[in-house]
């Protein structure tokens, strides 16, 4: 079946959110609540939440078009004409018998072949299908997103045995596919799969920092080195909502069996309940454990002292000497030390639920460690960090404080291990199954465990993907270009031309790139070594027009940043097939530069050749200046589009486990009879345009929206674009855009302003404005 | 020498730019829309008009070619009428009504239609490929100074607080909700019809729900730490605006109404980075030529570019309250640019009659640094 409609019934956060989340994949969506009574607008409670939504940051939204998409209604007059919806997810109070009353509704409107599915995320299913007929059965599912829709990639589904297998197949590929999600499936058990160990693992490191007598930031300090994201337990909790955690607390102690241990430690302490009572209910009310305090212009951050409630200011605790290492790992647990202790005790005792809620909870332990890297956004799930600890290591640790050893653990076997380069999981049985993937789905992690990379060096690697295809990757901090990864490029280069069909761009950090390594050029910027500064501009530009103009197709598959030099290497591709969480942009002018890689004679290329827009030389040029001058970037692919970085063609993957197969066949069906593109010759009005955007620089200044070393920058800019000396009757080629950069880099790096600017990013990672 | 006359004089709703009822529609639509009801309520035979003037003040894109003369084939009117298009930036009909006076009294027509124009909202401020020279503007930079720090300029050189900028700014918008309450206005207003059938009849820059606390909270629209703010400025505007120039003869001959005179009219230019004051010599100079003083006028219709610049030219002109912009003024009701010196002139007229006085001065800024006045008298 092939899902062109969907009905969202339930217009709150979560509801608007998943029919925002929808209406981003381009898929009609109409959005029910119940009726308003208030202002004739009967429709006013669902049309109130798409407006709330169009103010949201980080928007629910991936463009605001996208809330066209969206038909409000209310379920008194729209309920019944939900006839042509294919999938109709229920999204209302967590109420069983208004639920109940709502599917005997809909039951009786809907087609037969339509799904109906709850986005429940305490109610049981056998709750849910309580006295439905089996017909109901047959199309009913839960289907539980995580908040917020559109960012978080888990979707828990636990499905009645009588379910279609080919509604089954058509939802959970359509999640997958068009709404990016990871399906997980879930026995029907309380908070199903991540809620339960989540809970879990918050209330212990809560409680534990209670007894340890441990600062808020000293606690989530220690747990990011376990890659928990950075807001750690308590600034998570500050985010989920103080005042929630009663009800989920008391969800549970209602719905788990007293020999749980979740149930054991289910309760609140009396501290939090002060605070949810005095309006401490996280970022929504007067702060959490963490609280943002103003004086004037200045906002500081502030942190609860556990044991006396008082806040004083934020200290940035820092762990020296340990990294994310497994050994650093294993010492700082076997410390001696308080936070030390703490720490092992959270862990101890979460990992060693997870293992014991083996096959309750999930049939295994993926399951469990997708669920929690989904949609808790932790680095690695449960397993994969025993694994990284050591199962010997961890059960060892546990045999000496006399604790008992799970089923799952007692062997000290390795809970994942590979064989013939593919990768198993360890079954509750003691033996080893292959980690299943989704059709259509390639990873370069599992391509690793397969054969070594074709080429290697510190900062970037090239694989062979298959059929012909090799993957760049890189590998350094945040993926940063150096000359490393440029030099790579090159041998890249030389060896796809005698041995594959075409390359692909890709890796699977969190960022595609955050742009080059200013790090490294800093010794040369301080000593104002300009053949230094040259050859590396000259590197960069050399290495890309080389991509540019190889004779094999080249695609980008960048993911969440691809900034500066990496947004530059982008712009250089044949074709992009960009995952739709991207975040690219020329940010150069935060550090005082400007794009020195051929990011502004890529971008101006793209403008020139935009087809619709006022006639003349200006509207390109203006559109260029603006995006660069303002760093303009954006907050999806979807938005790339219109600001040029990904062309009409390019092509956007919902799912990023999904993206690098994309970007291969795009790759593949490019190379059928590919052809170099032609060089770009550029028509320039000179210094008449230059003088226009200095006329549009300096009202900027005025109103004081552009600093003064903003002005000097976009002067620079300004004479790049605009063709230098150039005059409307001759053309310019690449090579002389590319020199005016040069021109301008070599320029702007020298003064101080920007030694200044790139100082304050690399110390603070936040643009100074000087 | 013949008397030149307004016989007539009529104008689009004026609405705001990008989010106005006009900002779907072409400058040379809505022109023509004007231009075929001011024709035909004024009963003068269209084949007698000698020649249609259009002021613009940015006349590319679809406000480009010779926009005058597609008018008269989108009115359709007779193909013998010719067509000039005009730019003298804000004073662009204005202009275009002195053009019609001199050709008639050298006897080189009747019967001229004078229109202006501006679709802000479709031709942006400075065109689409605004191109200065590089040389000049390095040496005169003042010569392409934006319109908002010139009003800046006139503030400090005047020493015109903000909150004088505010009382005068509402006082305009005061005025004009008056004149649109007791329908003042209704009578010079052609509705435009759009291609979907909806008829545009009313201005929509206003804002009568302004107060002074409101303005006083605005940020300053141009320079950080500056006084002048969106709410004393003029809003960027769609509208058109045309009269009807003939000699008194003609007007007599065919029995056409006869609003006023034209008396006298000047041009003057002064610095640009004070492009605001131009009325001051533009007027003196046409009041010179008409033999008449500052005291002998009974209406003025200044237009109101910024508020700055309004006061700035009563400290010069002292011009009693209850002369001045009677129906309100650009402020509220919205300045597209080169439309404005066919509304206020025509305006004056207008009000010559309605108000049954004798003399009017009608006189506006223009960008670059220059003035622009017309003088006339009742019939």
């Amino acid at each position: 079946m092939n899902i062109k409609k969907v009905a969202v019934i339930g217009a709150g956060v979560m509801g608007s959110g998943i029919a925002a989340h929808i209406a981003n994949a381009g898929i009609a969506v109409d959005l029910l609540d119940v009726l308003a009574t208030e202002n004739n607008n009967r429709n006013a409670i669902a049309e109130g939440a798409i407006t709330k939504m169009l103010k949201v940051q980080p928007s629910p939204f991936m463009h605001p078009k996208n809330a066209k998409l969206i038909t409000c209604g209310n379920i008194d007059d729209d309920l019944a004409k939900l006839t042509d919806a294919d999938w109709v997810i229920e999204a209302v109070i967590e109420n069983p018998a208004i639920k109940q009353s709502l599917y005997q509704q809909l039951d009786s409107i809907c087609r037969a072949d339509t799904l109906i599915s709850s986005n429940t995320s305490t109610l049981p299913l056998s709750i849910l299908t309580e006295k439905q007929s089996d017909s109901f059965k047959r199309r009913f599912m839960i289907t539980h997103f995580f908040n917020p829709p559109r960012y978080m990639r888990l979707l828990e589904w636990v499905a009645p045995a009588e379910l279609d297998p080919n509604l089954l197949k058509a939802i959970t590929e359509f999640a997958d596919i068009k709404l990016g999600k990871g399906c997980v499936q879930c026995n029907d058990t309380p908070g199903f799969i991540a809620n339960r160990i989540g809970t879990f693992w918050m209330q212990t490191a809560v409680l534990e920092a209670f007894n340890h007598k441990l600062s808020i930031e000293q606690c989530d300090a220690a747990m990011q080195l376990f890659g928990i994201p950075k807001t750690g337990v308590f600034g998570l909790l500050d985010l989920i909502g103080l005042d929630l955690m009663p009800h989920i607390l008391s969800n549970f102690k209602q719905s788990l069996s007293s020999d749980d241990p979740l149930y054991d430690i289910a309760e609140l302490p009396p501290q939090i309940e002060s605070m949810i009572t005095e309006g401490y209910t996280g970022r929504k009310g007067k702060g959490g454990f963490y609280r943002l305090q103003s004086t004037g212009n200045k906002k500081s951050k502030e942190s609860v002292n556990l044991l006396n409630g008082e806040y004083s200011a934020s200290e940035h605790f820092k762990i020296p000497g340990i990294s994310h290492k497994p050994e650093d790992l294993r010492t700082f647990l076997e410390g001696d030390d308080k936070l030390n202790h703490y720490v092992w005790k959270v862990w101890s005792d979460t990992l060693t639920y997870c293992a014991e809620l083996i096959p309750e909870i999930a049939n295994n332990i993926v399951s469990i460690d997708n669920a929690m890297k989904l949609g808790y956004n932790w680095r690695y799930g449960p397993f994969e960090l025993l694994d990284r600890l050591g199962t010997k290591w961890f059960t060892n640790k546990l045999t000496l404080q006399q604790r008992p050893i799970p089923t799952l653990l007692n062997q000290g076997k390795s809970l994942y291990h590979t064989e013939a380069g593919s990768l198993q999981y360890l079954d509750k049985t003691a033996q080893y199954f292959p980690v299943h993937r989704a059709k259509g789905v390639i990873l370069l992690a599992d391509i690793k465990l397969q054969s070594p990379p074709l080429l290697h060096n510190p900062s970037a690697s090239l694989w062979d993907i298959g059929d012909s295809i090799v993957c760049l990757e890189f590998h350094s901090k945040m993926n940063t270009l150096d000359p490393d990864s440029l030099g790579l490029i090159q041998s890249s280069i030389e060896l796809i031309k005698t041995h594959y069909k075409g390359l692909v761009i890709y890796n699977e950090a969190e960022h595609f790139s955050a742009g080059a390594n200013l790090a490294l050029l800093m010794p040369a910027i301080i000593e104002k070594d300009q053949e230094t500064i040259t050859s590396i501009i000259r590197l960069g530009q050399n290495s890309y027009q080389a991509l540019k103009y190889a004779h094999f197709p080249v695609v980008g598959a960048p993911s969440g940043l691809a900034l500066g030099g990496g947004c530059e290497i982008l712009l250089h591709c044949d074709a992009i097939q960009a995952h739709a969480e991207l975040y690219m942009g020329l940010v150069e002018v935060g550090v005082g530069i400007i794009p020195g890689w051929g990011g502004c004679k890529e971008l101006l290329r793209r403008c020139i050749n935009l087809p619709k827009q006022a006639g003349g030389p200006m509207p390109p040029i203006a559109k260029c200046f603006e995006t660069i001058a303002l760093a303009k970037v954006s907050k999806s692919a979807q938005e790339a589009k219109d600001l040029l970085f990904l062309a009409k063609d390019d092509a956007i993957s919902m799912n990023k486990d999904r993206l690098l197969a994309d970007a291969k066949a795009r790759a593949l069906a490019l190379a059928k009879n590919y052809q170099i593109p032609q060089e770009t010759t550029y028509t320039l009005p000179g210094k008449t345009a230059a003088a226009a955007l200095d006329l549009a620089i300096n009202t900027q200044h005025l109103s004081g929206k552009a600093s003064d070393y903003d002005v000097e920058i976009s002067r620079h800019l300004a004479n790049v674009l605009t063709g230098g000396d150039a005059d409307i009757n001759r053309s310019l080629n690449e090579q002389q855009l590319f020199d005016l950069e040069l021109q301008a880099f070599v320029h702007l790096i020298q003064q101080q302003n920007t030694l200044a600017r790139l100082q304050h990013m690399l110390k603070t990672g936040k643009p100074l404005r000087n | 020498m013949k008397n030149v006359i307004i016989a007539a004089y009529a104008r689009s709703p004026f609405t705001p730019a990008y989010k106005g009822e006009l900002a779907g529609i072409r400058a040379d639509d809505m022109t023509a829309q004007v231009v075929k009801r001011l024709i035909s309520e004024s009963d003068i035979n269209p084949n007698d008009i000698e020649d249609l003037i259009l002021g613009c003040a940015f006349p590319e894109g679809e406000q480009g070619m010779n926009l005058a003369r597609l008018v008269v084939h989108l009115a359709e009117l007779p193909i013998s009428i010719a067509g000039m298009t005009v730019n003298r930036f804000c004073g662009s009909s204005m202009q275009a009504i002195h053009i019609a006076a001199g050709a008639i009294k050298m006897n080189a027509g009747e019967a001229f239609i004078c229109a202006g124009v501006e679709s802000m909202s479709r031709v942006p401020m400075g065109g689409f490929n605004y191109m200065p020279n590089p040389t000049l503007y390095q040496r005169y930079p003042q010569a392409y100074m934006s319109m908002g720090e010139t009003a800046e300029n006139l503030a400090q050189k005047y020493h015109i607080s903000r909150v004088e900028q505010e009382r005068f700014s509402l006082l305009s918008q005061q005025k004009t909700h008056t004149a649109q309450q007791k329908s003042l206005l209704v009578n010079e207003i052609v509705p435009i019809t759009t291609d979907k059938g909806q008829n545009i009849t009313q201005d929509g820059c206003l804002r009568p729900e302004s107060t002074a606390q409101g303005m006083a909270d605005l940020n300053p629209a141009f320079i950080k730490n500056g006084s002048v703010t969106a709410a004393t400025s003029s809003p960027l505007t769609d509208g058109t605006a045309a009269v009807l120039i003939c000699s008194e003869d003609y007007a007599d001959a065919n029995g056409l109404d006869k609003l006023a005179h034209i008396k006298a009219v000047a041009v003057s230019a002064c610095q640009p980075e004070i492009m605001g004051i131009g009325p001051v010599i533009a007027s003196q100079k046409a009041l010179q030529r008409s033999g008449l003083s500052l005291t002998d006028i009974d209406i003025v219709e200044l237009n109101e570019a910024f508020a700055s610049q309004s006061l700035a030219v009563l400290q010069e002109l002292p011009i009693a309250a209850e002369k001045l912009n009677i129906d309100g003024g650009a402020i509220a009701l919205g300045h597209p640019l080169g439309a404005t010196g066919a509304r206020i002139t025509g305006k004056a007229a207008s009000l010559l009659q309605r108000e049954n006085k004798q003399f009017a001065l009608a006189t506006q800024c223009i960008g670059g640094g220059q003035g622009i006045a017309t003088i006339l008298e009742a019939i």
